[in-house]
This record gives C-alpha cells, sequence and structure tokens, in this order.
C-alpha cells in the first residue's frame, strides 16, 4: 500500500512537470523567445484576425506545396 | 504663426497651409497619402490605431529599379532554397520604428500570392521571407515593402550568425531538461537521504531509485550529449579534456546506480549524475554566451561601402558598379558623400574629412590638383576626380582587406582553466583506474572494487573545476557594466589581466578630439550675441568649440544677413550694418588687418568692422585622469605608449603633459597595426585604445582592442571593449577589473583542486558515503560561486 501511494504520486508529479517542460520546449524551439521585443508587445496584436491569418497563411502553404515544381 | 497639424500617415508635424488635405485627412507629402489609401485598401487601416501616435518616415519615391533583385547574381549571393523548395531570404528592414510597424509588414505580405512566410524580427529588424518563386518575384515583394512606406535590403546571413544562434538556442533545450530533471531529482534525494538515516523499507528505496533513473536517463543522453561529442573529437586529436572526464564519469556512475537499482542493495549515485552534467553544462553555456564572432565585424564593414559609384563617359553621367571603375575614370563626388576611389581633383573644392585615415577631426580643404584618398568623407565639396586607381587598389579597399588579416592575426590565449583540465582529467582517470585495480589485487570483490574506483571520479566532479573560470568571468563582466566598461567576451578579462604595454591613440583618447577654448583675450567690449550667431553658423571645430565657451542661456540668436565660410579662412558676415569677421591669421591679412599676437595653439580672431577685438586660443584638451592613468599603470608595470597621426610638435607637447616617455607620431593606420605586430614579435602582449576608423587595423590586431564609446561604429565593432562613458578613469577601472577577476579565477581554481586534494585521497581509502559525496560536491561549488560574490562586495566598499 505505502509504496502503491508513492509510486502514484511520483509519477503523478513529475508527470505534470513534464507537459510543462514539453511546453517550454516546444516554445524555444518554436522561436517564441528569439526576439524580446516582439515577444512583449504579443498580447497587442493576438486577436481573432491573428489567428485567422495564421491558419490562411497555413493553407496557403499547403496548396503551394502541391502544385509546387520547384525549377 | 499657423496651426501646426499632425499627418495622417507619418505622425509628423507641419504647419497647416503646407499639408495635402483631403476630406478629414491631412498628409505632408503624396508619399504619405499613397501608403495611407495602400493600406485603407488592403484592409490594413487598423495599423494606425496600433501605432498609436508614434512618429514614422515619410515614405520616398525614388527607390533604385527593384528588378536588380531578380537577377542571377543576386540570386545566387542570397537567395537559399528550403527543405520544402521554396526560396529564402534575409532582408534587414528599414523605417521599423513600433511593433505595428513589424505587424503591419507581415501582415501586408502574407497577404501577398505566393509569399509563405514573413516573419520579422523587432529587435534587430531581420526579417525572413520564405516565398514560391514560380507564383511571385523577390522585386513584388520588395515592391510591396517599399510601397507600403519601408525599404528592405539584402543581406547575407552569415554562416557563422546562423551557426550561433542555433548552438544558443539547443544549450537552451539541454539546460532546460537538465535543470528540471535535477531539480526533481533532488526533491527525491531528500527522502532518500532521510531514509538513509532513520531507515526505510528496501522497496521504497527501490522506487525512489528507480524514480531517479528514470529522471537521469535524459539528462545524461540528451543534455550530456555534448560531452560525449567532445570527448569523442578530445580523443581523435589525442588530448584528453574535461568532456571525457565529465562524460566517462557521468555514465560508469549512471551503469553502476542501474546496477545497484537492480540488485536492491547498496546506494544508488543518480543524483551525482544529474548533478554533474547540469553545472558542467551551465559553466559551458556561460562561456558559449561571451563568445564574439569576428564574422559580423567584416560584415558591418563591408556593409557601409556602397556597391555603386557616379562617374562621367561621354559627357553624361552614369552609375556603374565599383569595380567596373578603370584608371582615368572621371568620378563624381558631392557634399556629404564619401569618396571610394583614390584620385586627383580636376573639377571643385571643398574641406574634406580625413578623420578615417589620420584621427584628425579637423577638415582639410582641397582644390583642384590635389589628391582625394578613399574613405574620407567630402563635408561641402562637390567635386569631379579622376580615378588614380581601380577600387581594388585604392585605400579603403586595401583597409578592408588588411582588417580581415588583422582580426585572424589576433593572438589566441588558451584560458588558463582549459589547460589545467587537461591535467587534471588524466589525472582523475588514472588515479580512479588504479584505484580499483589496487582494489582488486587487494582481495575485494569486484563490485567494492568497482564502487571505490567510481566514488574517486564522482568526487572529484569537475563541477567546481568548471564553474570556476565562467562564474568569476560573469561577476567580472557584471562589475564593467555597472560602470560602464563592456567586455564583449569573457576570456579578454583574463587576458587584459597578463598585459605588458599599453598602446593609445592620441585624438579621441587621450585629449577630448575636439578644441577647447583655453584663453580670451577681449581687446573692445562687444555684443556677445553677435558672436554667439555668427559661431553658431558654422559646424567648423573651432566654431562649436568657441561656442561651447561662451554658451549661456541668456544670449539670443540674431538673424545673420549673410554668411559666407571661407575654406581654410575663416568665416564672414554682415548683420545690423556690420561687417563680421573672424578666422585665422591668413584672413586678416587678405583683409588687410595688421596684428602681433603669437601662441603655440590654434588661434581664432575675431574683428568687427576690421577691427580685432577679441582673440581665442584654442586647445585640444587633455581628458581628465590621463596623468592619474599613465602613473597608476606605471605601479602596475605595464608601460604606455602614444601613437598619432600629428606632428611630432603637437605629440610631443600630449606627451610630456601626461608623462608618456614614449611616442610615435605622423602615423597612418597600417604604420600603427604594423607597431603592434612587432611588439607581439617580442612576445609582448599589447592593450591598444582608440576612438577611430584610422585605429581599427591595430585595434583588430591588439590582444585586446579598446574603443570609446563615442567612437565610429566600425571601431566599437572591432573592439574587444567598449568604454561607454569615454573616460580615461574607465579605463584604469577596466585594467583593474580584468585583475581582480584574474586573481578570482585563480583563487577558484585552488579552491577547488585544494577540495580534491583532501577529497581524493578519501575516496580512494573507501571512505566516502554518497551522502558525502554529494553534499561535498555541492560545497564545493558553492564555495566557488559564493568565493567569485566576494569580489563584488569588495568593490562596493570601495
Amino acid at each position: 500500500m505505502d509504496s502503491w501511494v508513492i509510486t502514484m504520486m511520483l509519477s503523478v508529479s513529475v508527470f505534470l512537470g513534464a507537459i510543462a517542460l514539453f511546453g517550454f520546449l516546444w516554445a524555444v524551439k518554436n522561436g517564441q523567445f528569439d526576439d524580446e521585443k516582439k515577444f512583449l508587445s504579443a498580447t497587442k496584436f493576438d486577436g481573432e484576425d491573428e489567428l485567422n491569418d495564421a491558419v490562411n497563411q497555413e493553407r496557403k502553404k499547403e496548396e503551394l506545396k502541391k502544385n509546387y515544381k520547384p525549377e | 504663426m499657423s496651426n501646426k497639424v499632425a499627418c495622417s500617415h507619418c505622425h509628423l508635424e507641419f504647419s497647416q497651409d503646407v499639408m495635402i488635405i483631403e476630406d478629414d485627412n491631412y498628409f505632408c507629402c503624396n508619399g504619405c497619402q499613397g501608403v495611407f489609401h495602400l493600406l485603407n485598401e488592403e484592409g490594413l487601416e487598423s495599423f494606425y490605431e496600433k501605432s498609436g501616435n508614434i512618429k514614422l518616415t515619410p515614405p520616398t519615391e525614388n527607390f533604385e529599379d527593384p528588378s536588380s533583385f531578380d537577377t542571377k547574381s543576386f540570386y545566387e549571393q542570397y537567395i537559399k532554397v528550403n527543405s520544402d523548395g521554396f526560396s529564402e531570404v534575409s532582408l534587414i528592414i528599414e523605417g521599423i520604428h513600433c511593433s505595428a510597424c513589424v505587424w503591419l509588414n507581415e501582415k501586408a505580405l502574407h497577404k501577398m500570392d505566393g509569399v509563405i512566410e514573413a516573419n520579422i524580427n523587432f529587435t534587430n529588424n531581420k526579417a525572413t521571407i520564405v516565398w514560391a518563386d514560380n507564383v511571385v518575384k523577390l522585386s513584388q515583394i520588395i515592391e510591396m515593402i517599399r510601397s507600403i512606406g519601408y525599404n528592405a535590403f539584402a543581406y547575407d546571413a552569415s554562416t557563422q550568425e546562423v551557426h550561433a544562434n542555433k548552438e544558443r538556442k539547443s544549450y537552451y533545450l539541454k539546460m532546460a531538461v537538465a535543470i528540471f530533471s535535477s531539480m526533481n531529482i533532488m526533491w527525491i534525494a531528500v527522502a532518500q537521504y532521510a531514509g538513509y538515516f532513520s531507515g526505510m523499507s528496501g522497496d521504497v528505496k527501490n522506487i525512489l531509485n528507480i524514480a531517479e533513473g528514470i529522471l537521469a536517463t535524459p539528462v545524461l543522453f540528451y543534455s550530456g550529449w555534448i560531452f560525449f561529442r567532445g570527448a569523442y573529437y578530445g580523443l581523435k586529436t589525442k588530448v584528453v579534456n574535461m568532456d571525457l572526464l565529465v562524460a566517462t564519469g557521468a555514465s560508469l556512475t549512471y551503469v553502476y546506480s542501474i546496477y545497484i537499482t537492480v540488485l536492491e542493495e547498496g546506494e544508488a549515485y543518480f543524483d551525482s549524475v544529474s548533478m554533474i552534467i547540469t553545472f558542467v553544462l551551465i559553466g559551458k553555456f556561460l562561456e558559449v554566451l561571451s563568445k564574439k564572432n569576428a564574422a559580423d565585424t567584416l560584415d558591418i564593414m563591408s556593409k557601409n561601402i556602397p556597391s555603386e559609384i557616379k562617374i562621367i563617359k561621354n559627357d553624361t553621367v552614369i552609375t556603374c558598379k565599383l569595380d567596373d571603375v578603370v584608371v582615368g575614370d572621371i568620378v563624381i563626388v558631392s557634399s556629404g558623400e564619401r569618396v571610394l576611389i583614390d584620385g586627383e581633383i580636376i573639377k571643385g573644392n571643398g574641406s574634406f574629412d580625413e578623420s578615417s585615415l589620420t584621427g584628425e577631426s579637423e577638415p582639410v580643404y582641397k582644390d583642384v590638383g590635389d589628391s582625394v584618398v578613399s574613405g574620407t568623407t567630402s563635408i561641402d565639396a562637390d567635386i569631379h576626380f579622376e580615378a588614380s586607381k581601380d577600387f581594388k587598389h585604392s585605400t579603403l579597399s586595401n583597409l578592408v582587406t588588411l582588417l580581415e588579416s588583422s582580426i585572424n592575426k589576433k593572438p589566441k590565449i588558451q584560458q588558463m582553466a582549459n589547460k589545467l583540465s587537461e591535467y587534471f582529467s588524466s589525472a582523475i582517470l588514472t588515479f580512479a583506474f588504479l584505484t580499483f585495480v589496487i582494489w582488486w589485487i587487494w582481495p575485494h570483490s569486484f563490485e567494492i572494487s568497482f564502487m571505490v574506483g567510481i566514488s574517486v571520479i564522482v568526487i572529484a566532479c569537475p563541477c567546481a573545476l568548471a564553474l570556476a573560470t565562467p562564474v568569476a568571468t560573469l561577476v567580472g563582466l557584471g562589475l564593467g557594466a555597472s560602470r560602464g566598461i563592456l567586455f564583449k567576451e569573457a576570456a579578454q578579462l583574463e587576458t587584459m589581466a597578463n598585459i605588458d604595454i599599453l598602446v593609445v591613440d592620441k585624438t579621441g583618447t587621450i585629449t577630448v578630439g575636439k578644441p577647447d577654448v583655453i584663453k580670451e583675450h577681449i581687446y573692445k567690449e562687444f555684443d556677445k550675441e553677435l558672436l554667439y550667431s555668427f559661431v553658431k553658423s558654422s559646424n567648423h571645430p573651432i566654431a562649436r568649440g568657441i561656442l561651447n565657451y561662451i554658451n549661456d542661456e541668456s544670449l539670443n540668436e540674431i538673424l545673420l544677413d549673410e554668411f559666407t565660410q571661407l575654406p581654410a579662412l575663416g568665416m564672414s558676415s554682415t548683420c545690423r550694418g556690420v561687417k563680421l569677421l573672424g578666422g585665422n591669421k591668413k584672413l586678416l591679412n587678405n583683409n588687410d588687418i595688421e596684428i602681433d599676437f603669437k601662441s603655440d595653439n590654434s588661434v581664432f580672431y575675431f574683428a568687427i568692422d576690421k577691427k580685432i577685438v577679441a582673440i581665442y586660443e584654442l586647445r585640444d584638451k587633455v581628458k581628465d585622469g590621463a596623468k592619474e592613468l599613465v602613473d597608476s599603470l606605471k605601479t602596475k608595470g605595464i608601460e604606455t605608449i602614444m601613437l598619432t597621426g600629428d606632428n611630432e610638435h603637437i605629440a610631443k607637447k600630449v606627451a610630456n603633459e601626461v608623462g608618456i616617455k614614449n611616442y610615435n607620431f605622423n602615423q597612418t593606420p597600417q604604420t600603427k597595426a604594423e607597431f603592434i605586430e612587432a611588439l607581439h614579435v617580442e612576445r609582448k602582449k599589447v592593450v591598444m585604445v582608440g576612438d577611430g576608423v584610422n585605429d581599427i587595423l591595430a585595434l583588430a590586431q591588439a590582444d585586446i582592442g579598446i574603443v570609446m564609446g563615442s567612437g565610429s561604429d566600425i571601431a566599437v565593432e572591432v573592439g574587444d571593449v567598449v568604454l561607454l562613458n569615454d573616460s580615461l578613469k574607465s579605463l584604469d577601472d577596466a585594467f583593474k577589473i580584468s585583475r581582480t577577476t584574474f586573481s578570482l579565477i585563480k583563487q577558484n581554481l585552488y579552491i577547488s583542486l585544494g577540495y580534491n586534494a583532501i577529497t581524493i585521497p578519501l575516496a580512494m581509502a573507501g571512505y566516502v558515503i554518497p551522502l558525502v559525496a554529494a553534499i561535498s560536491m555541492s560545497i564545493s561549488s558553492l564555495l566557488v560561486v559564493g568565493n567569485s560574490m566576494r569580489i563584488k562586495y569588495k568593490w562596493k566598499r570601495n
């Protein structure tokens, strides 16, 4: 019983911590901290328009990828 | 006065009657109006809401033809093809003032067909743009950027810069993992140590061991990967480096701990594994963080050279490539432009700023027949000159080539800790192996002998050694920064502490660099406001010096009726019906004014209606603390030598004033660099202090180049240390800080070695239990860090 509780608590807390860690690693890899000035004023430019823009951009990329034949 | 209104686009304010009025909007120019409409059409008008009232630069309309961006040579040089087959370019965007500008550019580009990604870095205005080349051309993209009021030019994202950023990022990731795991292992270890003393059941202990093992695995194999790699490359070149010690130590400990965990008896050392890796990784990261790369410097230098030049061929002015100019071509230089090719003036005259070659701020007057040197700037001269050399052989181009070789000639000094760690690592590995062998031969089981051998490596953990230098230099860098001294690379602190000779430039370094009034002779009372307005109209350094001297709040500027600059003489003007003359003796002689006045200094005569009313003596004053600096360096055993482009007379006067015995005069940028090279041949370590373009070769070549913060951009870029407040006091401080830091590094190394001298024999004798190993390991690291912090308090008290 004792050891079961310890195993549970250890694995749950380390797992939760690991999620946060992977979130952070993802953000670093993604370049979110590359530009500190942009990062700090990011809240000003974070709205519905920006999300739509990002999605459109993704779609455009996929579409171009399909028809793109490098010379 | 009419009302001032702000332009609807750029927000600059102008009076209402010059503005273009349209509905409720005002525009200062067609450019702003065009951009305003474009943004509204494209649905980007929320830009104005986002940018608030930030003032923008009005767009210019006369750009070069963007089609040059589509040429094959441009594509070869700047455009990369990424993994998806799309084209990618790095641009610098000009005119970015606020985050809304970044937003606008990204948005506008995203709206274009074929643009896949536009990412602009707000901090350094660099942009990466990815596009499909069959849909849209780069020239169209550039045109879009220009049409919304910005400009862009390509730059070669030097591989080195990209590489440095990548390396830094990979360190961030590795450290994040290492720190996360170590912190978790630590609190598990607390439970374990508590259990070690108060007793705990075998299965609980086993669970804790397994949890630690799982957490230590990514630390060793992900974060610790660079040590394995470093060890491999070290072995390849037959060097036993610290990486090898860390890698073998950590992985042996790891394997042993797994073995213990499986056997379920004895103590596992997983906490040591992750701690060693984490500490040494942090130390390594601090080193990487403070490295500067030489490639960026050259980038700046060549960025300052335009690629095109105006020449006259068959009576028409044409623009041609700099490299296409041949000897005998007629080149046009207008006021404010830089001379790019050496030649001889055939038409026009005016003054030139030759400070990049001589370091002297005094303009030089040149007329037909005089030679012009590339790298100098025309102040007010519009001239035609005949090229006497092509660009490759001109002075400016030579300077760039020389700079390149100077940077390569800079001596590389190995840091003390690196040298030490080689011996240390091989010694520890040998000790550990011997311990294992001896214990085994002396009848002990394999497990016990192996454990004792490993405990030697664990206890000799190079954490303290790895932290000794980076922590101390970091404190040193911090101390410097708070006093306006920027060391660009941490290793320079160590180099600077062992310097033999200080070489200083005169103008701008020992002296202020601009003339100041030292004596005023008044012959007749006159209206100070006249002189004030008179000298204010000129940009000549002498006039500026007088302006500084007489300037006070009560003086008002009078409008002069007429004003003429007389090159190489002075200036003249009429005002309120009187004729003003100001300048040198030659000007007075030309105007038939007799004067008998002798002085060693520059003299400015001021005459009203041909009667001299005042004489000012000016001199380039020696900076405060120059003499104290030379004296204080003498007590430290550092010799000071002065180099100057000035003549012997002035050099001698300044040298005597500050107490410098050795000085060389009439120096050119090349001879300065040669002088440093000669000192290097004598195996002397040299610091060069300078401020101008004329010093850059010497700065690049010296062991340490120190630059005054007010110096030219290129010099600041080339220098290793920048003195932000230009004072000689901070130069002295820089020496003091480097010496304190160096002694601190030595102390730290002694501490970590002394600690090992005590603990290694204990470990070899088998007296070390895991708890003691872990605690003593942390204590040695803390001692090193604590010792480094000590100097901060020591300096605060002073």
